[in-house]
Order: C-alpha cells, then structure tokens, then sequence
C-alpha cells in the first residue's frame, strides 16, 4: 500500500505515519532525509529518534537519491519528509535551485514503490498564503512540492491530510 | 469544547454567533497583539469568558507560556484559532517556533475536543464530532 499524508506543519503528520508504519509487518524503515543545520534542526532529529524509539524502526539517513536505497523484502518504509528531500536534491550550497531535481525524486521513489510492500510518504502543504511573495528559488520550490504532491497522489492508493491531529482521507478511504 | 479552526477570515467568528454566543461572552486574543488587552496571565487568560476566540495570538504573544494555559482551555465553550502551518517555512526562530507551538496545542485540544470545526471559505466543515 502506498499512503500519502500531507498537511501544514505541526499538524500530528509524524505521529500518524509512524502509527500507520507499525500496523504493517516489519521490517520498518525510516528514511530520514533532514540534514542538521544547526542546534534547531538537530533538535527536530532528536525529538524524531525519541518517538521512534522502540517502535521498531531501523533508520536510514538518506538526504537525497533516495532511489538508490534497497529494502529488505516485503519491507515498510517511512519516508519523511518529501519537503526536505525536495529542497535537497533542488538547491546546491549557493541555494541555486536545479529544476531536474522533480524528475530525480519522481525516479527515485517510483524505485523505491518497486522495491517495498507498503511505502508511507510525508509531504507537506506549502502552497498556501500569497507565492508571489518569495524569491525566485522559493517560488520554484513551491511550484516543484506541489506538483510532486499532486503526482504522487494521483498514483498512490491512499491520501490523507492531517489537520491538528486528524486525518482526514482524501483518497482510498476503505482501504486503512 | 468545540475547538474552530481556519484560515484568517474563514468565517470561524460568524460561526460562533451563529452557536449563539454574544460579544460579550467571547475573549479576543489578537486584542493582545493590538495592544487593546493584557492577556489575563493567571491560571485562565480569559476567565468569565466561555469563548476564546485567535487561540493563535496567544501563542504567538507567549509560546512557551501559552500551551500551560491547556487545563484552562479544555474549560472554555468554544476556541477559535487560525490555522498557521500552512505555507513555507517562516524565516524567523520566533516564527517557527509560534507556529510549532499552536500547531501542537491544537492537536491536544483537538484529541480533548468535543467536536472540532474546521472552516473553509464560511462553511463548516466538522472533522471531530458531530
């Protein structure tokens, strides 16, 4: 099964990913795509080990070409977050955007539904509020999320979009 | 607890008149960011008053302070608060972390609700309850 949960920030979508990931049979994966910048970041990783902890997750930092990672069999895989992955694989350390990043992250996680039984995917809802507003780059990343949002949706079987803790289903609600 | 979520002008106030609550029953907490009120930092910050509506203001005038207030809040009738987690990522520590703050109190009230009510464009849409 394929599940798309999407949703502002601070909206429970970890807790209810992590909770969906353990109804399945392990192995569990947790493909963490943050990079540490900084004493915030790092604290937002922490905070995430520490309610992972015990629920069975092996994680796997993987900040971009998340393709080239190979579950087990018949493995569950958490990716968290489409959102990070997406600025990863878009912006070099200048912060100039690479607009063949979509196509790279389409790629890669078209191998990764290839090579798993069920494949959780936490994305996030940024295009909200007045886009006109941003730089080049940010525009263009916005852009980039929502398409990728919009695409992932259309061939995953389940979507749902958390609002302050609730999932609401948008798509595939028979199947959870 | 009937908590009221929603973009800024979704219609989440028009719903609360229309639950039947007067003015004088509802403590407005973007009055704090206008400089109209002080917030009442005592056990309840908006004791008398069933309704608090723009949970958000306080959060956002207190984050850390704000979320002590959950006992007191789970007490009120009906809360109102703007959905801030939509949109990029502020740019400021501050921003981020108000923004975290109310996002986290409004699962906790949420998972305490009665019912929760979310706006979109004046209509009520009720994702908890009945």
């Amino acid at each position: 099964m394929k599940i798309l949960l999407t949703g502002g920030s601070a909206n429970g979508k970890s807790t209810y990913a992590e909770q969906l990931a353990t109804s399945f049979a392990p192995p569990l994966y947790y493909l963490a795509t943050m990079r540490p910048y900084g004493e915030e970041s790092a604290a937002r990783i922490e905070r995430h080990k520490g309610m992972r902890a015990e629920k069975g997750f092996e994680t796997v930092e993987c900040d971009t070409g998340i393709g080239s990672f190979k579950p087990k069999k018949a493995a569950t895989v958490l990716l968290e977050c489409l959102c990070n992955l997406t600025a990863n694989e878009m912006f070099d350390d200048e912060g100039k955007a690479d607009e063949a990043a979509e196509g790279r992250i389409l790629e890669g996680i078209g191998a990764l539904e290839a090579r798993c039984a069920n494949l959780i995917v936490v994305t996030n809802d940024v295009g909200g509020g007045v886009n006109e507003q941003y730089n080049e780059g940010t525009r263009l990343y916005v852009e980039t999320l929502g398409r990728l949002n919009a695409a992932l949706a259309a061939r995953f079987d389940v979507v749902c979009e958390l609002v302050c803790g609730i999932p609401l289903v948008l798509k595939g609600k028979g199947l959870l | 607890m009937i908590l009221v979520i929603g973009g800024a002008a979704s219609g989440k106030h028009a719903y609360v008149q229309g639950l039947g609550y007067t003015e004088a029953q509802m403590w407005d907490a973007s009055s704090i960011a206008d400089g109209r009120v002080e917030p009442l930092w005592g056990a309840d910050p908006a004791e008398g008053f069933p309704v608090l509506l723009n949970l958000h203001a306080l959060v956002f005038a207190d984050p850390e302070g704000a979320p002590q207030f959950y006992e007191a809040l789970l007490a009120k009738e009906v809360i109102t608060c703007d959905e801030v987690g939509a949109g990029v990522i502020p740019a400021t520590r501050t921003e981020r972390d108000a923004r975290e703050a109310t996002g986290r109190l409004c699962n906790r009230l949420a998972a305490a609700a009665e019912s929760v009510v979310r706006m979109s464009a004046g209509i009520p849409v009720v994702i908890k309850g009945k």
